[in-house]
């Protein structure tokens, strides 16, 4: 498909910059985001465009990287990121362990296909599963309705509190706040398919049910 | 200053002197002296190395820091801080060869701390030694297993998997899937992904395939969105050959993973004919129902092939005309055949399409930016900016459409409504407007963007014979692309935090990747087009060099004058305190220095030795040099790599007819015979079929820099079948030659 999701990895981290800095007025230096992928290497993650092969094609593919900082491979352009992370502050008062994300952002004309919402459960389970969060917290714009929606009604955060002036340009933010418990984190289990039992044989299954049906 | 004065050669006292003075603020400047000179009266007293070590390393010439590190220890300090700050130097400079030692030293030191023992095996690791990095990661693993708290839990995870990676990369993959079920076993490893992933690897690798099939499904369950996993899974089942079972596939995967992507995109890559049409259909049309602005871009890979993209069309083409009473929808499919004309290149079908759709809904922001993007191709920038500021005007709060109208107005050459429109999101405090935020922000985009739009309004104004203008906008090119070299160099000097934090947090793993990362930071295709940039200012301040000297550049400020330069340093000034706003200095340096010490110093920076640009850009920097043999090099593997470059073309003419008339008989009789070897009977005729024959930018750029009438007729064929956006690239820079 033309969008793939994955773990972030520190080639990602200059396109992820330079997406936050095309689409949020936070910006931060590199350092932050190395700190970041080098004290939690696996909260992070990437929403990336991919230029696959055709079986038939009359045009070759690119074979180089674009010159341009939203690129981190051929034909694979960052298009949306999350930054997560354990709270790490010493003098926190709350010590059980629990996750923040930093920023998450999607890409204005890559909107609509729900990569924000896959971005944050994926993050919401790495947390969980590999740092043993408890709970993880956030920071909204308390003008972004976009994005309260996907955390209040998709993910089901509640709001916490109001926090005044947060933002430097004195905007107010709501703290929210969802508890995590792994086995309800599940990303696939969204998205109500079928379950995949791991037990039948996927080709066999296929061949049951007639390949020459589809036509 | 006590002791000095009793006795002013007291080395330790003088050193300490230097230091302090690096830290004050008012005498930085002698510190180095002080340094010098303590080093000079005893380079064997370790405190004295010491000192001048955490000094050179303050000023970050890590190299010396290290040497003077190692001088204390081996002038026999006791201070075994040292080491740590040693190991770190030796990271930072990759001397990877003493680096184990220094390590091994802290380690003995203070073998209670993992990280230490951690730090002991990526040394080894870095070094190249596999067993003794195994060897170490083992030892503490034992010693520790026992005695661990839920603190350390995360810690263990990422050590445990660091060594099984460690295991690995020996290509022993038995050995390493037998490592990985040991340590799945102890419950210890908390990283779900790598577990998976590797395990998958592994059995791939072993030829395990039915087993590998299984777990690629685990992470699918985990991550339906990672195209990578479906293919994985193909190779893993055996299934890339046929369409039919391929589609069978995707299509049971699809009823696993509704809500994904993936399943249905990839079907599409591989049908053909009728079954194209029909899932082509079902997912464009269902995106354009729900109005996904990317739609376009979703199916864009697709149009590598001609019948696809002709398929694409007519399913679009024919369900706009059946969506009249659907107001959105109508709007999205006109935005998507506006996007498909635009791709063919027929601009103004593409437009006519784009009006359809703003004239129907007047207020949708992704509309005005492909309008703009429209009119940038036609050439027409200052008109797409001006659309692309229409669509700001519609939601300021967004930095998305912000960020493209500055850029917009970047590429029509207009800087300051760039700096204008940027400066509503950015921090400026005190300064006039956000450009010095964008430099600390580290905003490479915004500094490349700008850069090359100075060297486009330079040459503009070489055009018009105006040569103050000229200087001013080459000055400024320069500077930002100095800025941005900068940026980099910082983001190599960020991992100096890590060789220490990264063992001490225990992800080994990750730091082992961020040293890859450095390593090739500087290969990168965003910081070729710099280095690009950069050496086109160089050869431009040679070429007009009468410009720097020129009496219109030199000539007294009339009053009105000063007050317009105070306006324009606002919007130049990138860095506080800068006084050499405009870069004349650093212009008049680059003509002073014949060692071309500003690229030779990014030469070095280039380890990618097998790629196309370092060929062009080593050739470039060493044409200049007068080193001509390194030049014959550089063509001979650009020949290996890309044997019809046109860069190949323009190395053979140079060396051909513009060597240095100074050099050697000898040296010229090298270059004559080296070139026969490859291009004994290439005239001219010859080049241009050969090298100059692609009606590409990168063909026309090479053409204009040779400058020649043998060459102008072929130039202005390929700016005939340019774009016109990049025709008029090529007439902009024609405007120096």
């Amino acid at each position: 498909m033309a969008i793939t999701i994955r773990q972030a990895t520190i080639e990602d981290l200059e396109g992820m910059q330079n997406a936050n800095l095309t689409n949020l007025p936070e910006n931060y230096t590199m350092k932050y985001y190395l700190y970041h992928l080098l004290s939690w290497p696996q909260a992070s993650f990437v929403a990336t465009t991919t230029d696959p092969e055709l079986s038939h094609q009359d045009k070759p593919s690119i074979h180089y990287v674009k010159q341009d900082m939203q690129y981190t491979g051929r034909g694979e352009k960052i298009v949306g990121y999350v930054l997560g992370k354990m709270d790490d502050d010493p003098d926190a008062e709350d010590k059980t362990p629990h996750g923040h994300v930093t920023s998450l952002s999607v890409m204005r004309t890559y909107r609509r296909m729900g990569l924000a919402d896959k971005l944050m459960r994926q993050c919401l389970y790495s947390l969980c599963e590999t740092y043993q969060a408890k709970y993880v917290s956030l920071h909204v714009r308390k003008s972004n309705r976009a994005a309260l929606h996907l955390y209040r009604d998709t993910l089901k955060f509640e709001v916490l509190s109001i926090e005044k002036s947060y933002y430097q340009d004195k905007e107010d933010a709501y703290y929210m706040k969802k508890d995590l418990v792994l086995s309800e984190l599940v990303p696939s289990s969204f998205q109500g398919g079928i379950e995949d039992n791991l037990e039948d044989d996927l080709l066999e299954s296929i061949l049951e049910e007639g390949v020459d049906k589809l036509n | 200053d006590g002791v000095l004065k009793k006795s002013p050669g007291h080395a330790p006292s003088l050193a300490l002197k230097g230091l302090a003075l690096y830290y004050s603020d008012t005498d930085k400047a002698s510190a180095e002296s002080y340094i010098t000179r303590a080093l000079e009266k005893d380079q064997s007293d370790n405190v004295v190395d010491h000192i001048a070590g955490i000094y050179y390393k303050a000023v970050k010439n890590y190299k010396q820091a290290a040497k003077w590190y190692q001088a204390a220890m081996d002038n026999g300090s006791t201070n075994k801080n040292i080491l740590r700050d040693l190991s770190t130097m030796q990271s930072q400079i990759r001397d990877y060869k003493n680096l184990p030692k220094s390590r091994l030293g802290y380690l003995e030191d203070q073998p209670g701390y993992r990280a230490n023992w951690t730090a002991s095996a990526v040394a080894h690791h870095l070094n190249g030694d596999l067993v003794n990095a195994e060897k170490v990661l083992g030892r503490i693993e034992d010693l520790i297993s026992d005695k661990l708290q839920e603190s350390d839990y995360f810690e263990h995870s990422e050590c445990l998997l660091y060594r099984n990676e460690v295991i690995s990369q020996a290509g022993n993959y038995e050995a390493a899937l037998k490592d990985l079920d040991r340590i799945e076993e102890t419950g210890m490893v908390l990283d779900g992904f790598a577990l998976l992933e590797r395990r998958a690897h592994y059995l791939m690798k072993l030829g395990r395939k039915k087993e590998a099939s299984l777990v690629y499904r685990r992470l699918l369950k985990r991550n339906p969105d990672n195209a990578q996993y479906y293919y994985q899974l193909e190779q893993a089942l055996g299934v890339t050959g046929s369409s039919r079972v391929r589609l069978a596939l995707y299509e049971k995967l699809a009823t696993f993973y509704p809500k994904s992507d993936p399943p249905k995109f990839i079907p599409l890559t591989f049908l053909s004919g009728d079954e194209f049409k029909q899932k082509a259909e079902e997912y464009i049309v269902g995106q354009l129902k729900r109005g996904v602005p990317s739609t376009f871009v979703n199916v864009k890979p697709l149009y590598k092939s001609k019948s696809n993209a002709a398929t694409i069309y007519s399913i679009v083409s024919n369900f706009f005309n059946n969506t009249k009473d659907e107001p959105l929808t109508y709007c999205w499919t006109a935005y998507f055949l506006a996007q498909h004309h635009y791709h063919v290149g027929e601009y103004s079908a593409a437009l006519e399409k784009i009006d359809v759709a703003i004239g129907h809904t007047p207020t949708l922001v992704e509309l005005y930016i492909m309008k703009a993007r429209i009119f940038k191709r036609l050439n027409e920038l200052d008109q797409a900016a001006s659309v692309m500021n229409e669509g700001l005007k519609l939601d300021l709060q967004d930095r998305f459409i912000n960020t493209k109208t500055t850029k917009y107005y970047l590429r029509a050459d207009n800087v300051h409504k760039a700096i204008d429109t940027i400066s509503a999101f950015t921090k400026n405090d005190e300064s006039p407007n956000g450009l010095k935020d964008l430099h600390i922000m580290q905003s490479i985009w915004f500094l490349v963007e700008s850069a090359e739009s100075y060297l486009r309004k330079y040459r503009k104004a070489l055009g018009d014979k105006n040569d103050k203008e000229a200087v001013t906008n080459l000055g400024l090119a320069l500077k930002r692309y100095l800025s941005i070299t900068k940026v980099f160099d910082e983001f190599y000097d960020d991992q100096l935090d890590f060789h220490h934090y990264s063992m001490r947090k225990g992800t080994p793993g990750a730091y082992m990747k961020m040293i890859d990362w450095a390593d090739n930071l500087f290969d990168q295709p965003i910081y070729n087009r710099v280095l690009d940039g950069l050496s086109e200012v160089v050869s431009e301040t040679f070429r007009h060099s009468e410009l720097l000297s020129s009496e219109h550049v030199h000539r007294k400020l009339k009053k009105e004058e000063i007050k317009k330069r105070e306006e324009l340093v606002q919007y130049s000034q990138g860095t506080a305190n800068d006084d050499d706003v405009f870069g004349e200095k650093a212009l008049s340096k680059i003509l002073a220095d014949d060692k071309l010490q500003i690229l030779v110093n990014q030469q070095v920076l280039l380890h990618a030795s097998d790629s196309v640009f370092t060929q062009i850009f080593n050739f470039k920097v060493n044409f200049r040099l007068k080193k001509y043999v390194l030049c014959l090099q550089s063509v001979n593997k650009l020949l290996a790599i890309d044997s019809q470059n046109p860069h190949i073309g323009y190395m053979v003419d140079q060396l051909r007819s513009n060597l240095d008339e100074s050099i050697p008989e000898s040296i010229k009789k090298i270059v004559g015979v080296g070139l026969m070897k490859h291009f004994a009977n290439v005239d001219t005729a010859k080049l241009l079929e050969t090298y100059f024959s692609r009606a590409d930018l990168e063909t026309a750029y090479v053409l204009v820099r040779l400058h020649k009438s043998e060459y102008r007729e072929r130039l202005a064929e390929i700016v005939e079948r340019l774009d016109p956006y990049s025709a008029g690239l090529v007439k902009i820079m024609q405007l120096s030659y």
